[in-house]
């Protein structure tokens, strides 16, 4: 190459780094405002005030929202500045950071609205705009095959949503054959309920949870998780395991305060169906997977069929559902950033070319082992709380059968990821060298999950203690 | 009331049993014109809300959405596969849930709408077959835009449609869902479907 090309390459390529560190400030900048204003939300708004209704009542500020608004721009913020760590140490990203940063601001925007939602179709419908901003973006993966998983991704999801809307209509043609009108609002939808239910509402019940809890990544229809989480972006992969995930639970929560009344039995028996699976099919492959995004991938599915189960007991576990779903939105976003950084290191998501992987990224290292013993329900963190709580929730429902496989599984997951992880973490290291040195900003999010983490297990403040009670309470009864 | 419902059934039949991927379009076309034709003749006289309705299916899902794909399906220079494949096993099991569907949907609502559920019905499991036996990303869409063209068909039966801005909202996903899907899918198909050795730098 010339001077003179050289020199015309470099001139080009300062505009565009300039441009792309300038979008992805812009990016934390949002995500901080949206953080700060979630904040203040939750500090000045008395709990006993809830629910506050605005814009016609097509928007509601419940415990719901006040809770699962401030986890999701907590987690956002995290993933803005690791993106912004990341863009500043390899400047090959910068080309697509704004076409990312755009995708990634639409979906937060279509995530915090579908989460104050009072209706049941809008939030539907921001639901499935997260899906569509998330999937160009899941095709910016680093293989090949990223374009087609980004596909399936979107099928999926496009099909779960689907059968969701399908249970709907199938909610409106029940009232309609009583002579209702159906108003999908969550505080007038109780009105139009059958009591008992006639098959259609049955039916339509039964589509709702199913097309939700596949969009969770719940047995039988889990196979876009896997793949999905394994093939995005590390920090894409920790906005759809921690931010789009909740908006589903924060979903199937509305569905199960409004129907809760008639309806909890049959509901009961299809989520704890489909939590067994769920469980039964993570351990299974957890055993198989030789790669490291692949075994978060798999944890998630498992967590996802931790949660059916606990909601199928309904009052006995809903708070250590709540608990258990906020510990793991943490632990998710933390881990697959963790991970993000150690493919950058390494260039691989093969356990075994990780070996001794705290001697080279001696803090991302350690970041990971927390992540993992967090993941599997080790104390001091929430997690650990959240899993009592339900498998005491589960006993006290009489769910003997559910409460062995769980365990059992449970075991076996543990067994299965430290036999991949634990070398992974502290076997001979292959790389030589010093250690990589890790720059504070990077670290930075990561502590402060770390932090919450803890917190939840050790000491949590009566405020977030009240409102965690609100939240079960309006779904478990 | 009947003869629309007919001519969607036809539109739905007809491809799963012996439509190929380029010919999707002009089924999806005739669907949504089956759609509109219901829309209009659904409650005897022509309001204005029928009218905007029977628009919205015309342009989006009759011109629009079978444009995107024709231009998809052409861009992928993929073989043109058949939708479902074409054996005697997948015939006799879309067969049988297309009757099922009828029999099981048809007896047991016993209303006026109990045929349009039905024909809702067998679009509905027709499109899941398709998903279940072909990997071509082109049938999973056409299969996608069946079960939506489902979903129309059961709104239809509501004795009072939704307001207007909740129905533009969903037809602004669904469009956008075809959108990105288009543009997913829409590169020339390749061979190269394994992973690379070393990995892309991502965020």
């Amino acid at each position: 190459m010339t001077g003179a090309q050289t020199f015309q390459l470099s001139t080009a390529a300062v505009p565009e780094a300039g441009r792309a560190r300038w979008v992805t400030s812009v990016l934390v900048g949002v995500a901080l405002v949206a953080w700060l204003a979630s904040l203040t939300l939750f500090l000045t708004t008395p709990l006993a005030s809830l629910p506050l209704y605005f814009v016609q009542r097509y928007f509601v500020l419940d415990a719901t929202s006040l809770l699962f608004v401030w986890l999701i721009n907590t987690i956002f913020l995290g993933i803005a500045v690791y993106m912004l760590s990341r863009v500043r140490t390899s400047p090959v990203l910068e080309q697509d950071m704004p076409q990312i940063a755009a995708l990634s601001i639409a979906f937060m925007v279509f995530m915090n609205l579908g989460l104050m939602s009072n209706n049941l179709l809008m939030m539907w419908a921001c639901i499935e705009a997260t899906t569509l901003c998330a999937a160009p973006i899941v095709a910016k993966g680093e293989s090949n095959a990223a374009g087609r998983v980004a596909w399936r991704y979107m099928l999926y999801s496009t099909i779960s949503l689907a059968l969701t809307f399908l249970g709907f209509l199938c909610l409106t043609h029940s009232a309609h054959l009583r002579g209702i009108g159906v108003n999908f609002n969550l505080d007038q939808i109780p009105h139009f309920l059958a009591t008992p239910g006639d098959p259609w509402q049955r039916i339509g019940f039964s589509l709702m949870v199913f097309g939700l809890g596949s969009k969770l990544g719940l047995a039988p229809m889990y196979g876009w998780l896997p793949e999905t989480y394994e093939a995005a972006p590390p920090s894409i992969s920790a906005l759809l395991a921690a931010i789009q995930f909740n908006a589903t639970i924060v979903a199937i929560f509305r569905i199960l305060q409004v129907f809760r009344a008639d309806n909890v039995n049959f509901i009961a028996y299809e989520l704890l169906l489909m939590g067994c699976l769920s469980l039964t099919v993570a351990a299974v492959q957890i055993m198989a997977a030789r790669n490291y995004k692949r075994l978060l991938a798999y944890a998630c599915v498992s967590s996802g069929g931790v949660i059916a189960i606990g909601l199928s007991v309904g009052r006995a576990a809903a708070y250590g559902v709540v608990l258990y779903v906020v510990s793991s939105a943490f632990v998710k976003a933390l881990l697959f950033l963790t991970a993000g950084r150690m493919q950058s290191v390494y260039k691989t998501k093969d356990v075994a070319a990780l070996n001794g992987v705290i001697k080279i990224l001696p803090f991302s290292g350690l970041l990971f082992t927390i992540g993992i013993f967090a993941l599997l329900g080790f104390p001091p963190f929430g997690s650990f709380m959240a899993e009592m709580l339900i498998l005491s929730g589960i006993v006290q429902a009489g769910h003997f059968l559910a409460f062995t496989l769980m365990c059992a599984m449970l075991t076996i997951i543990f067994v299965a990821m430290g036999r991949s992880i634990f070398p992974m973490i502290w076997g001979s290291s292959k790389r030589t060298g010093p250690p990589v040195r890790e720059a504070l900003l990077t670290a930075l999010p990561k502590l402060f999950f770390v932090g919450v983490l803890v917190s939840l297990g050790v000491y949590t403040p009566e405020s977030v203690s009240k409102l965690l009670l609100l939240v079960a309470t309006s779904f478990g009864g | 009331m009947t003869l629309p419902l007919i001519l969607f059934l036809v539109a739905v039949v007809i491809p799963v049993f012996f439509g190929k991927a380029r010919s999707a379009p002009v089924w999806l076309g005739l669907q949504a014109m089956g759609l509109a034709w219901n829309a209009l003749a659904q409650h005897g006289e022509i309001s204005n809300h029928a009218l905007m309705a029977a628009l919205e299916l015309l342009v989006v899902r009759a011109w629009l959405v079978p444009a995107l794909v024709h231009r998809m399906i052409r861009r992928r220079t993929a073989p043109n596969v058949e939708l479902m494949p074409s054996n005697l096993f997948a015939w006799a099991i879309a067969a049988v849930m297309i009757v099922l569907a009828f029999e099981v949907i048809g007896k047991a609502s016993a209303d006026s709408g109990a045929f349009a559920l039905a024909v809702m019905a067998s679009t509905v499991v027709s499109a899941l077959l398709i998903l279940a036996t072909n990997d071509s990303p082109t049938s999973q869409l056409v299969a996608v835009l069946f079960m939506e063209n489902a979903i129309v068909l059961f709104e239809s039966l509501l004795p009072e449609p939704w307001p207007l801005p909740i129905h533009f909202a969903l037809t602004t996903i669904y469009v956008l869902t075809v959108v990105v899907a288009t543009r997913l899918v829409g590169k020339p198909a390749s061979d190269k479907t394994e992973d690379q050795a070393e990995l892309r730098e991502v965020l």
